[in-house]
Parts: C-alpha cells; structure tokens; sequence
C-alpha cells in the first residue's frame, strides 16, 4: 500500500468573500513528483500557503505522514522544504550567513549537504544576497529547501529566472531526490515541465480541483487535434459548434470525429489546407482548463 | 535569530545613544560658561515671572538650574524621557514590522520554529536595547557630573532609571500595536504620536489644576520624576503599574500573533 505523505481533506479558503479554495482534496504519495497546475488566480500558490500555514485555513484538515499538521508543529515543518514562488531573504547577509543562519534551525548536521548543493549549483558564498540576480537568488532558494534533506518538498514556480543549464541541473537534483524517496509538490505554469518531470499531475481552477490524472492515463488519451484552412471557414465552425476563433481562415480544434466521418463532413467544403495530429500535452491540460463542466 | 535580531538592531541604536551623549555632552560643557554669564542672571530674573504651575511642568520650581545637576533634573529629563520614548516606541513598532514589509517573513514562518518563539525573541533583543539606551545614558551622564560637581547618588540613579518605566510602557505598547498592522510607516507615525500625545497631556495636566486627572493618560506619569526629588524614592505604585501594562502587551502580542495572517 502506497504511503500517502500530505493529505488535505476539504480545504477552504476564503478572502472575505471570495472562495479561493473550494473543499480541496489532495493526496500525495511517497515519492512521487506531484504537478500542481493551474492559470494565474485559480488557487496553486493559496493551496500552498494554507499548507504551510502562511495563511490560515476556514475549513478543512492538512496531514502529513498521516498526522494533522499543525502551525506550530515543529518536527513535521523540520522534514519539509519549501521554495515560494517569490523569494524575500536577509538583504544584509552574505550567502555563508545566510546558509549558517538556516542551518541553525536545524539540529541534525546538514553542512554536508549544503556544500554539495552550493557546488552543483555554482553558488559563491562570499558574495552578497543584495547583490544577487534572479536566478542566482532562486539557486539559493531551492538550496535552502533541499540542504535539510526533506521528506516532503513545496515548489512554487521553482524554475522561473534559472537558465536552461541550470533548469536541467535542477531537474537532475529533483530526480536524484525523487529517487531517494522524498515526495515532491510542484506547482507551476510550464505545462512542459509536468510532463517532462511529474508522475501524476492534479489540475485547478478557480479554487476547485478539477482532475487527477497519471501523466501516462493523460498521454494515452488519444486525444486528436485538426487544424483547417478554408475560406468558407465561419460556415465550418457554425456547422461544427466550434467555440475557438479563426485566425486567417484557420482553425484549430479538438476533434471526437473518426477519420472517416471527419473527411466525409468535410468533403463538403472548400478545403485548402487540413492537418490532423495527436494532442500535446499542453494541449490536453488547456482542454482541462477551458471545459466548462468538470468532474474529479 | 535573537543574535541576529541584537546585531540587526545595533546600528539604529548606536545612532540614539550618540544623540543623547552629543546632546549631553555639548550642554555639559557650555554650562559652566552659561552660569558664569551676565546673560544667566536675567534668566534666573525670568523664570520668576514665569506662573507657578509653568515651573512645576519642568519642575523648575523644585529645582535650580544654577548647576548642571538642576538642568539635568529639569529640562534634561525632558530631553531623556522624550528622546527614550521615541525610540522605544520606533523600535517597538518596527522590530516585528519590518520582517513583513521586507517580505522575509514568509522564509521565517517556513522554517521549524513556533510563532511565539519568534515573538518572544525579537521582544527580548528590543528590550534589551531600550534598557541599555537609558542606562547607558544614565552612566554617561553620571559620569559626567561627578566630573562637574558634588550630586546626591541615590537621588540621581532613581531620577535616570525613571524613563525605563515610560521606556518599558511605549515599547510594549507599540509592539502590541504591531501585531495587528501590516506596514511600518503607519506604526512609526502611531509610535510618534503616542509619545508626543502623552508628554502634552502630561504639561498641561500640571499647567491647568482642572486637568490633574490627564496625567492618569499620560504614560510620563510613570516616570514620576517630582516625587523622586521631592521625596527621594520611587513610588512603587509606578513600577507595579509599567509591569502590568508590559505584561498586558506582552500576552495579548503573543495571543494574537497566533493568527497573524501573512498579506
């Protein structure tokens, strides 16, 4: 039986009177890379914070190793690492400061480790936070959520801001970590990156959790794509009930037709240009995003 | 984190203190020339124009300021009481503040320590600061006045102690104020007004007999730097009153920054 790492049972959220988390339930199993995904303002990074109790909760329960997890549960907050999407340090500190500093939170010895993760990730400890880029900053960020060596990581848009040198790095350090055991929570925008990295994928929007899917289930959806160039093309997306816009007499939609009835509604058209392909994964998550009706 | 809150803290209170050494200082050193003057003796003229209950604001009708001990028990402890509340009012609203508005917090929340540890250690590193502003104000000034001239000890460490019970009471007080706001800047001007509100209130409730009762909503009331010289003791009904009100602060910031929501 799978070990199921963080749980949340009913979760809700509301900012006075907007829902922002609606009775979310999700569960996390050991070591799995679990894509969090989701357009701007549809709850990832509130799902997050409510998690890690940055902000409190109006309902609901959050477990971790099968135990409620509390704010001031110091023991469970020790296994967990967490990289937010925006990170905030001491601007005062040098990089050795600051890693001396998290270190200090921690009882067991996690030098090792940090000397190994500002190595892979070419970070210069003499130089200051103040000082630092972007990506530099989030370099240090993703080591000051790996160096306690957690059992459970929370990464909101870890990505953002690292050149594709270091994104494969880091892509490394989560396979090297995933095969270690520890669970992974990812939340982020680049649909790439869920298929590339993630083992199931959880879809959210406007508070509610939409879909759970492998992302083998999701690539064996067989889900087709037709793309058609025709100047009688407002009359095709009349007669095909297409709610996609034309750009330049094209259109692109999912089709549920077979080959043979699609060519056969088609024939009755003036057709310059048709394209018929399987669906990307980006493709199959849009279509998550833009249905109307949804079922969990 | 509390070391780190003491070194955070230092710069800001090293810049306090050399405000009040180089105010101390400078006036040191110009009132013996001051008193020797022509220009002192219209002063002395002056002051006994001046109405009765005027004098009592500065306590100038209990004390000369013919010596630098008499200005230092009259106007020095205005400059004392004002200058150690501003501070401890700016340092109260700030030292819980400022993590927020840098956005630091949400690093500090993730980590494994409890929100009352947190609490508990930035107001411990404050309170040390605004012990040691006084005190070592109070050492200086000593210091300096053994220096100058022949002063009663127990009357002076027990007239330069007083601004901790102010100190104590605007400190607590604007940290409990902290707890509910989310920017520093509107703290730093609620810090200010309390300290400046509470020094009127404390002049007029001695300028007018019909106000007495304002000296109960001024927090200078503690400091009770009249009945020190006049009585040569501290009324411990003061002290009883700072530890209450500290006290007070101290459970209600812990209790409700439980539930702080980060913004």
């Amino acid at each position: 039986m799978e070990n199921i790492i963080l749980e949340t049972k009913e979760l809700t959220k509301y900012y006075d009177q907007f829902l922002a988390l609606d009775h979310l339930n999700l569960q996390l199993y050991k070591g799995e890379i679990f894509g969090f995904i989701g357009p701007n303002g549809a709850g990832k990074s509130t799902t997050i914070r409510t998690i890690m109790h940055l902000i409190s909760k109006n309902s609901g329960q959050v477990f971790f190793k099968g135990k409620e997890f509390l704010a001031d549960d110091l023991s469970s907050k020790a296994k967990i690492g967490y990289l937010p999407s925006e990170i905030h340090l001491y601007e005062d500190l040098k990089i050795k400061d600051m890693l001396d500093y998290h270190e200090s939170f921690f009882k067991k010895d996690i030098h090792s480790r940090r000397i190994q993760l500002t190595q892979r990730l070419k970070l210069d400890e003499t130089r200051k936070i103040e000082e630092l880029s972007l990506g530099n900053l989030k370099k240090l960020g993703i080591i000051l959520a790996l160096m306690h060596e957690p059992e459970l990581l929370i990464l909101d848009e870890p990505t953002s801001g690292l050149d594709p040198i270091m994104q494969q790095t880091f892509y490394e350090i989560l396979q090297e970590e995933k095969k270690k055991g520890t669970t992974i929570f990812y939340s982020t925008h680049i649909l790439n990156e869920v298929s590339r990295l993630c083992d199931r994928v959880g879809i959210i929007k406007d508070g509610k959790l939409l879909k759970i899917e492998t992302i083998e289930d999701i690539r064996h959806k067989n889900l087709k794509y037709v793309s058609i160039t025709s100047p009688e093309i407002e009359k095709i997306i009349k007669d095909f009930q297409i709610r996609d816009k034309a750009k330049r007499n094209t259109i692109r939609f999912k089709n549920e037709l077979s080959a043979s009835q699609l060519i056969s509604k088609l024939s009755s058209y003036s057709i310059d240009d048709l394209l018929i392909e399987e669906a990307s994964i980006e493709d199959i998550f849009l279509h998550y995003y833009t249905e109307e009706k949804h079922h969990v | 984190m509390f070391k780190r809150e003491v070194k955070v803290n230092f710069k800001n209170y090293l810049i306090w203190q050399c405000l009040l050494f180089a105010i101390f200082l400078i006036v040191f050193m110009i009132y013996p020339s001051i008193i020797s003057s022509d220009n002192f003796k219209q002063i002395d003229e002056m002051m006994k124009i001046f109405p009765q209950e005027v004098l009592a604001a500065f306590n100038m009708d209990i004390s000369s300021i013919n010596n630098a001990y008499g200005w230092l028990k009259t106007e020095g402890m205005t400059f004392i009481l004002l200058i150690t509340g501003c501070y401890s009012g700016i340092l109260g609203s700030q030292i819980l503040l400022k993590e927020e508005n840098d956005k630091t917090i949400e690093y500090l929340y993730s980590l494994p320590v409890k929100r009352s540890n947190i609490l508990i250690q930035k107001f411990t590193a404050g309170a040390i600061y605004v012990t040691l502003l006084t005190v070592m104000t109070a050492l200086f000034n000593l210091l300096a006045l053994m220096i100058m001239q022949k002063l009663n000890i127990q009357e002076y460490l027990m007239l330069s102690l007083s601004p901790l019970l102010t100190s104590y009471v605007i400190y607590c007080l604007c940290f409990m104020f902290a707890v509910f706001a989310h920017r520093s800047k509107r703290m730093t001007g609620i810090s200010l007004a309390v300290v400046m509100i509470s020094y009127v209130l404390q002049i007029i409730s001695t300028i007018a007999e019909s106000a007495d009762f304002l000296k109960y909503f001024s927090i200078f009331t503690l400091a009770d730097t009249r009945n020190i010289i006049t009585e040569q003791a501290i009324n411990p009904v003061m002290v009883i009153i700072t530890i209450m009100i500290a006290l007070f602060c101290l459970l209600t910031a812990l209790f409700y920054y439980q539930k702080k929501e980060l913004v």
